[in-house]
């Protein structure tokens, strides 16, 4: 357990700023399209 | 779906890009993220969570598309310097051009809505219904700019059909460019190539 939670600490401090910054542009840019595009499969209705 | 693929297949070319030229991949630098973050609001509770969208009158619905496609145009303005924003930019433009004189929604015909639903299905909806999470079915001579609506459709026999406009390619597009440029102007990446075999 001890381990366990010793390598979750390892790993989030190897996630820096940039880390962030990269998926907070990546998010921005999916929703960005999800919002801006109106393709329609249908999915929404009863099949 | 047909986006995400736009933006997935451009980072698979802008990875395999950045390799061929030996250099690392970043993600484009987009100024002011959070207006997407902003526009996305509307959308989310107005189209696409089951929990409200059944609650929210059309007309609030479909001012909400307006104001969150506007959002995104002023995104695209602060981010013009990046290449492939201006193909995002036009097809947002014309998909905002087309749903603003539409009454708010995407229009699409029967025709075009009979690919996607059985014939049941299409059946309990009238002329004017909202379809699926952004569009309306409207008849081709009531719709305003009907070469921007939803008509395009991939070939019959297709696995995946799905209804999408000429605003839609070029949002596609431009995700696609963007992603495999890393939003870099296309000159520089040239230069950069040009530099790097002497």
């Amino acid at each position: 357990m001890k381990t366990q939670i010793a390598k979750l600490f390892l790993f989030t401090q190897k996630i820096n700023s940039q880390h962030i910054q990269i998926a907070f542009a990546l998010l921005a840019l999916v929703l960005f399209v999800v919002c801006a595009g109106a393709p329609e499969d249908g999915g929404l209705l009863p099949h | 779906m047909i986006l995400l693929v736009a933006i997935l297949s451009g980072l698979a070319a802008g990875l395999c890009l950045a390799r061929l030229q030996k250099r690392p991949w970043t993600i484009p630098p987009l100024r002011k993220p959070w207006l997407v973050i902003i526009a996305f609001l509307p959308q989310f509770f107005y189209m696409y969570l089951p929990a409200t969208r059944t609650r929210v009158p059309d007309n609030l619905a479909a001012a909400g598309l307006i104001i969150s496609l506007v959002l995104l145009l002023i995104f695209c303005w602060f981010n013009l310097r990046l290449s492939g924003v201006w193909l995002l930019a036009l097809g947002l433009a014309f998909n905002l051009l087309v749903i603003a004189a539409n009454g708010g929604f995407m229009p699409i015909s029967r025709q075009t809505a009979s690919r996607l639903v059985p014939p049941e299905t299409l059946a309990t909806l009238g002329n004017g219904d909202r379809f699926g999470y952004k569009d309306i079915l409207l008849l081709p001579e009531q719709t305003r700019l009907n070469w921007l609506s939803d008509h395009l459709l991939p070939p019959e026999g297709f696995p995946y059909q799905v209804a999408f406009s000429p605003g839609d390619m070029f949002i596609a597009a431009g995700a696609f460019w963007l992603m495999a440029t890393q939003g870099k102007p296309m000159e520089a990446g040239k230069n950069k190539i040009a530099k790097d075999t002497g």
